[in-house]
């Protein structure tokens, strides 16, 4: 841990040069802007990667420019995986809701001002850069130095990571303002909170398995590979060939690291949902039990992975309950989702369309997840599709409806300009269905695939089918990708030129960040500390004039109804 | 240097009165006006910002212990499991020159708890000394360390030869990394001028002095696996 960790002293002034105050700066919303820009910039390197897979697979010859000047080795086709994988996931999943959203609104909306270690936060997003750097450099690399210069990226991600843990989860619990007790804290900073606290326990396993494996390329140590004079004793349940030992320390990892894209998001839509339904958080306590409930079971259920890699024969019954017991938080939190809308006068503003679609592609994708929690239907059942149809909707897009939402709600708080709603609005009907339209088909692809034919025929009809409906989904992929050029447009439209957000709390939402000027000043809350009177989800009080009460408002300044 | 003593611990008592978020006595929630809560019409008398606590530090380095645990944990599980999963496993023969490494490391917590509480009684020049000798029997551990990865390649056993030998290099050497930085922490409490410095010395004494025992425990424990797990 750094020590020598130095914020400036108050009242802080803008610091002179562009350099110490866009570029390197210690301050969190510039932290926060470049992490949302990182991930803007891989969210749509992603989506190309995404695209040229779709079109490989249904037109394997098709000539693409530049990228089929790489050549055509089989390996380039799972470079585009693991490329396309560890940017959506790390640098937009695990980036975005979390180190982009978190680092500007974390401090404001706990009346923080700065995060805990600052110098360090500057250091968590270079090296976070630096690690998007060399994922895509490696792309290009020779394949041997490319999967190395990956792994060391991706092992400085995993610093990175654990350093944003820290800071997040000091800065939740010691530098809170005044007034802002733990069961006052909104949602979204109880998600990212909890999310730090996880991060900081998985990322350091991942870091522990990149370095064995590193390792094992650079120094020539054995602590994955077996060889195959030395592979398993039959007594082992470990198939032979099949290098457990880096199984169960990644999935350790990424089966946490679900809920480390998703936690925040959970947090952003129910904090979205109650500001526009203009109701409080339906059992908002159960939601905060709800959401440690989901990082617990998340860090148990590990093994359902490795339900095909061979395992105690036992353990994959008690991974199937782990993993079947997250039903029950998921349940809290639709539940906790439904009540608040109950009755509500709902603003479908765009933000609140992306957050019901959040909604309705989490459920969606999560009905699929009940058969890949039993280890003897997700062995015998299912194919690859059916898991990739699975977590792209419950991870991929609905967490990036998540994130769509949360910069609809702050855009007006981060550049003082408000997004273009009917564009908005056009953009989400449109990527709402191509996203269905890409992932429901993949789930009915992987069932197929298992299916026993008796004839020659009936084999035909189903390699047809395979191939009509894989056709099928790279068209409506390549149609939803070419919607996001809409979004694309509106965002740097909007910034340029949007309509100015004239009021500092255009959505009358009550927490800490919209009490001052948008965007935000240097200093945020200016000379005087905030202080915090209430609860943040205060709407429709019965005997009180606004909608809702702000949580920076004394008792005695709440205007009542006559 | 003894009379430049006392203002750093003064400091420090100040610094944990006015700790931080939230703990404090909340003002009146609710919503039933009448109540005479701070800050009159328009937050006149909101508190000026205080000068920020030094409780962020010691949070922060207990989550550093509980990562840099599961770190090493996860490594832990890594080696039992390959060492359960295969026949390639040679064991290594543990130079006795540990044993002494392990006496080395165990005085220095010894002489840093010595350290902090010549502190603790303002006798800075005894803090200096016993701290000085604290890095230096660090470093003496790290020289060691070294010595016993010399006597381990003499014997013709290097970090590729087999697992075995590979978790042993990987073990001690990614404890003696975490060591390193523990001793940049010595150094930065001995060399700091904590006139200038946000944090008091004995602030950055006891985080550290929490840094090296975990770190001195960690050994124990990874010499005890590396040990049994032959």
């Amino acid at each position: 841990m750094d020590t020598n960790d130095s914020g400036a002293t108050y009242p802080k002034t803008p610091q002179p040069g562009f350099l110490s105050r866009s570029v390197f700066s210690t301050n969190h919303k510039t932290i926060g802007l470049q992490y949302l820009w990182l991930a803007l910039l891989s969210v749509f390197l992603g989506m190309a990667l995404s695209l040229l897979m779709r079109i490989h697979l249904v037109w394997p010859g098709a000539h693409i420019p530049f990228f089929s000047d790489l050549g055509d080795l089989p390996e380039r086709y799972a470079a585009l995986i693991v490329l396309h994988g560890s940017l959506m996931v790390f640098m937009v999943l695990t980036a975005a809701p979390q180190a982009g959203f978190g680092n500007y609104f974390l401090p404001l909306q706990i009346g923080a001002r700065e995060m805990a270690f600052p110098t360090l936060n500057l250091f968590s997003f270079w090296a976070t850069a630096t690690s998007l750097l060399g994922i895509t450099a490696a792309f290009f690399l020779q394949q041997e130095l490319g999967v190395t210069v990956w792994l060391t990226s991706v092992a400085l991600f995993c610093a990175a990571s654990l350093f944003t843990a820290f800071n997040f989860t000091v800065t939740v619990l010691d530098l809170r303002a005044k007034g802002m007790t733990l069961s006052r804290l909104p949602l979204t900073a109880w998600a990212w909170f909890l999310t730090a606290i996880l991060a900081a326990l998985i990322f350091s396993i991942l870091l522990a398995a990149c370095v064995l494996l590193l390792s094992d390329r650079v120094l020539g140590t054995h602590f994955f590979a077996i060889t195959a004079a030395f592979s398993a004793p039959i007594s082992s349940f470990a198939a032979p060939g099949v290098p457990v030992t880096w199984q169960r320390l990644f999935w350790f990892f990424a089966q946490a690291e679900v809920y480390v894209a998703m936690l925040p998001c959970f947090g952003i839509a129910t904090h979205l949902l109650a500001t526009f339904a203009r109701k409080p958080v339906w059992k908002e306590r159960a939601v905060v039990l709800a959401l440690c409930a989901v990082g617990v079971f998340g860090f148990c259920i590990w093994g359902q992975h490795m339900f095909a890699s061979g395992m105690n024969p036992y353990s994959p019954l008690v991974f199937a309950l782990l993993a079947s017991s997250l039903g029950l938080p998921a349940l809290v939190l639709l539940f906790s989702w439904l009540g608040t809308l109950w009755n509500a006068k709902i603003q479908l503003t765009t933000s609140m369309l992306f957050v019901l679609g959040f909604i309705s592609l989490f459920m969606a994708g999560g009905l699929s997840g009940i058969f890949l929690a039993r280890q003897d239907l997700a062995a015998a059942a299912v194919s690859d599709d059916f898991i990739t149809g699975h977590f792209h909707l419950v991870m991929g897009v609905a967490a990036t409806f998540a994130i769509l939402g949360a910069l609809f709600f702050w855009f007006p708080k981060l550049f003082g300009r408000r997004l273009n709603e009917p564009l908005g609005k056009l953009h989400f009907w449109l990527t709402f269905a191509g996203v269905y339209a890409v992932f429901m088909p993949m789930h009915w692809l992987g069932l197929i695939s298992h299916t026993r034919v008796s004839s020659v025929s009936q084999l035909q009809a189903v390699t047809t089918l395979g191939a009509d409906l894989r056709a099928f989904i790279t068209v409506a992929s390549i149609l939803t990708i070419a919607a996001q050029g809409i979004f694309l447009f509106n965002f740097l439209a909007s910034l340029l030129r949007g309509e100015k957000a004239d009021v500092q709390n255009p959505w009358r939402a009550t927490t800490l960040e919209w009490s001052i000027a948008s965007p935000p000043p240097f200093d945020d809350f200016g000379p005087c500390d905030p202080v915090v009177y209430r609860g943040a989800y205060e709407f429709s009080l019965p005997d009180v004039a606004e909608d809702f009460v702000p949580q920076h408002l004394a008792p005695e300044q709440v205007a009542k109804v006559r | 240097m003894p009379s430049t003593t006392a203002p750093p611990d003064i400091e420090l008592i100040i610094e944990d009165i006015g700790g931080g978020g939230g703990r404090g006595k909340p003002p009146a929630g609710g919503d039933d006006g009448g109540d005479s809560g701070p800050g009159g019409k328009g937050g006149g008398n909101r508190p000026r910002p205080s000068p920020p606590s030094s409780r962020r530090y010691y949070t922060g380095m207990a989550l550093g212990i509980v990562s840099i645990l599961m770190f090493f944990m996860a490594l832990a599980s890594a080696f039992l499991v390959r060492r359960g999963t295969s026949l390639d496993w040679v064991p290594v023969r543990l130079p006795p020159v540990l044993l002494v490494n392990t006496l080395i490391l165990l005085s220095s917590s010894l002489t840093l708890e010595l350290a902090r509480r010549r502190l603790g009684q303002t006798d800075l020049g005894g803090f200096r000394t016993l701290w000085s000798v604290t890095t230096g029997l660090g470093l003496l551990f790290l020289l060691g360390q070294l010595i016993a990865w010399r006597q381990l390649v003499s014997a013709g056993v290097f970090i590729a030869s087999n697992p075995a030998s590979s978790f042993f290099f990987i073990f001690t050497g990614l404890h003696a990394l975490h060591l390193f930085g523990g001793v940049g922490a010595l150094l930065y409490v001995a060399l700091r001028k904590f006139e200038l410095a946000k944090i008091s010395r004995s602030v950055a004494a006891e985080i550290t002095s929490y840094y090296w025992h975990f770190m001195d425990a960690l050994w124990v424990f990874l010499l005890a696996l590396l040990y049994l797990g032959r």
